[in-house]
């Protein structure tokens, strides 16, 4: 990893002009340099917001302006150019061979552009595995816009540029739909993906039918059912489950449901006890959002499921969260500055605050907290 | 007036450009088709959207088009020839007429586009209205790569080229053109980024 900031290099690394080792050494650096990352996040708005710039059309009026210009300086200097009339036959030829060649040209352009269309490697790992129609015989290319679909006995892996990799398991479908120096987008429809990404934060994301996982540096599998309910579970780093104003974040060794129409629900370690996991399914997507499954998941809270109660602060009802607030006060004091008349009308920074010193525990395996 | 700006290179043959060379006008108007928006734009961002101004510009360029492209050898790439003709117009015109006006004093551009009814569009036109305004104010040796880069979609070797400057210096300007269109622009922040 690079040891000296790569602030300089942000926006060769953005538009893909680095070599590749360097992009990725780049790319590692980011991860575990926050002053970078910052710089980071500025580039990818600068270069957002340039990408806004259109082009204009120019006003017909400037060619009859250069025609006549053209036909004054054709007669004047016939060194210049030939005559009209001397090379009207030849240039009608010439004209038409040129529409020709430009119409070959531009055919020959798409058909290169397509050629040369971002794509992503996909290898196959067992079965039969398809892009599109075609079956994988050992490797493939995903383009943008191409579903991969395997059976109920086929598996493949697909290389996600040069920032991780994605496995398929079987009886999934999942399509690119962009990859960017900025941006790499999947949607699973339906299926089992497991995916390593080892890019900066929010470079790597997955659409599911009810979120968007928008990966934070990590591991994590996600899968989606019939229905387009998902399951993501983290195995290392952090994942962000996405939709509209709804967010969810999921640390290694949590877990979050998701339904269609309701988005993310609330994320749990999945060590928490059955009670506790039943409980918050009850309250996120059936109609649970009274009194008995919340009295149960507070009374199941430990320390570490402070990550539950967090997120939870926003989510219950104004006369709920004082419940809320003191249960999680009680296994995790608040830190200097989060005040409890501040928390229940759900001030941002004292929220952040109190998470940001929370997150200490959620990342600790032995549940300690104030380690920090 | 306006579209959103297409990254692909424009195709013309090296037949085209030798029929060019030969004095043919048809062969030269499918020139002219070929890359008068591009021309035009880069000169439109020149000259603060003073679309007169970028119509004269953008006249005089194939003018001398017209009249150097018997010199083009086909060392370099047609659109980087050409992109520093364009470039090098601009500049002297703007040496000789000393007109650089802020967005704000030029013509209103884009009406027709204001027109558009959907919300979605209108929202997109006032962020690339901003974003203009924006560019305007950069210094002019972060605003060109931008420009050549977004408007022209040209590589940064491309760009390095019609600067006749390095790679690097193309990189670090870009670097800085990014910082400084996201300082200005970071109340739009929410929009450019969820509005994808």
């Amino acid at each position: 990893m690079l040891s000296k900031h790569v602030t300089k290099d942000l926006s060769a690394y953005c538009h893909g002009e680095l070599p590749p080792d360097k992009a990725r050494e780049l790319a590692e650096h980011l991860i575990g340099c926050s002053h970078c990352r910052m710089e980071f996040e500025e580039i990818k708005l600068g270069i957002k917001l340039a990408e806004q710039l259109p082009q204009f059309q120019a006003p017909d009026s400037i060619w009859p302006e250069l025609e006549r210009l053209w036909e004054t300086r054709a007669s004047a200097s016939e060194d210049a150019f030939k005559p009209k009339s001397q090379s009207q036959r030849p240039g009608r030829f010439l004209a038409i061979a040129a529409v020709i060649l430009l119409a070959l040209g531009i055919g020959s352009f798409l058909w290169l552009r397509n050629l040369s269309a971002p794509s992503w490697e996909v290898a196959r790992l067992d079965g039969s595995p398809r892009i599109g129609s075609a079956l994988i015989n050992g490797k493939g290319r995903l383009a943008v816009g191409q579903w991969l679909e395997t059976d109920g006995s086929s598996r493949a892996q697909i290389d996600v540029g040069s920032i991780g990799q994605v496995q398929v398991d079987p009886n999934t479908r999942i399509r690119l739909l962009q990859t960017q120096p900025t941006e790499h987008r999947l949607e699973l429809a339906r299926g089992r993906m497991s995916a390593k990404i080892w890019a900066p934060p929010r470079l790597f994301f997955v659409d599911t039918p009810s979120a968007v996982a928008a990966d934070l540096g990590c591991a994590y599998t996600l899968e989606v059912n019939d229905e387009g309910g998902s399951l993501l579970q983290v195995t290392a780093g952090w994942v962000a489950l996405e939709l509209r104003d709804r967010e969810s974040m999921v640390p290694a060794g949590a877990a979050c449901q998701t339904r269609p129409g309701i988005g993310p629900g609330t994320p749990y370690f999945e060590d928490a006890s059955e009670n506790f996991r039943a409980s918050l399914v009850k309250f996120d997507f059936e109609n649970g959002n009274t009194g008995v499954p919340l009295k149960t998941i507070l009374s199941e809270a430990r320390p570490r499921d402070s990550l539950t109660l967090w997120h939870l602060l926003s989510r219950v009802t104004d006369a709920d969260r004082g419940l809320v607030y003191d249960r999680l006060a009680r296994l995790a004091p608040p830190p200097a500055g989060v005040t409890r008349d501040g928390v229940l009308q759900l001030d941002r920074n004292m929220l952040e605050l109190w998470k940001t010193e929370l997150e200490n525990l959620w990342t600790n395996t032995d549940g300690s907290f104030g380690k920090k | 007036m306006e579209r959103r700006a297409a990254m692909a290179e424009p195709m013309v043959s090296r037949d085209v450009i030798r029929a060019c060379q030969q004095g043919d006008r048809d062969a030269f108007r499918l020139l002219f088709d070929a890359y008068k928006d591009r021309v035009f734009s880069i000169a439109v961002y020149t000259f603060a959207g003073d679309e007169a101004m970028a119509s004269d510009v953008t006249q005089q360029t194939f003018l001398k088009l017209m009249n150097s492209i018997g010199q083009f050898r086909g060392d370099s790439e047609f659109t980087t020839w050409l992109y520093r003709m364009v470039v090098n117009t601009c500049i002297d015109e703007q040496r000789r007429s000393r007109r650089f006006l802020p967005w704000g004093e030029s013509e209103p551009m884009n009406k027709a586009a204001e027109k558009r009814p959907q919300e979605k569009q209108f929202a997109r036109i006032e962020i690339a209205e901003s974003v203009r305004a924006a560019i305007n104010e950069l210094k002019p040796k972060f605003r060109l790569p931008i420009l050549l880069k977004y408007v022209e979609g040209l590589s940064y070797e491309e760009i390095a080229s019609v600067m006749s400057c390095s790679k690097g210096t193309v990189a670090s300007r870009l670097n800085r053109g990014h910082k400084e269109l996201a300082r200005r622009l970071a109340h739009l922040r929410d929009q450019v980024v969820l509005g994808d």
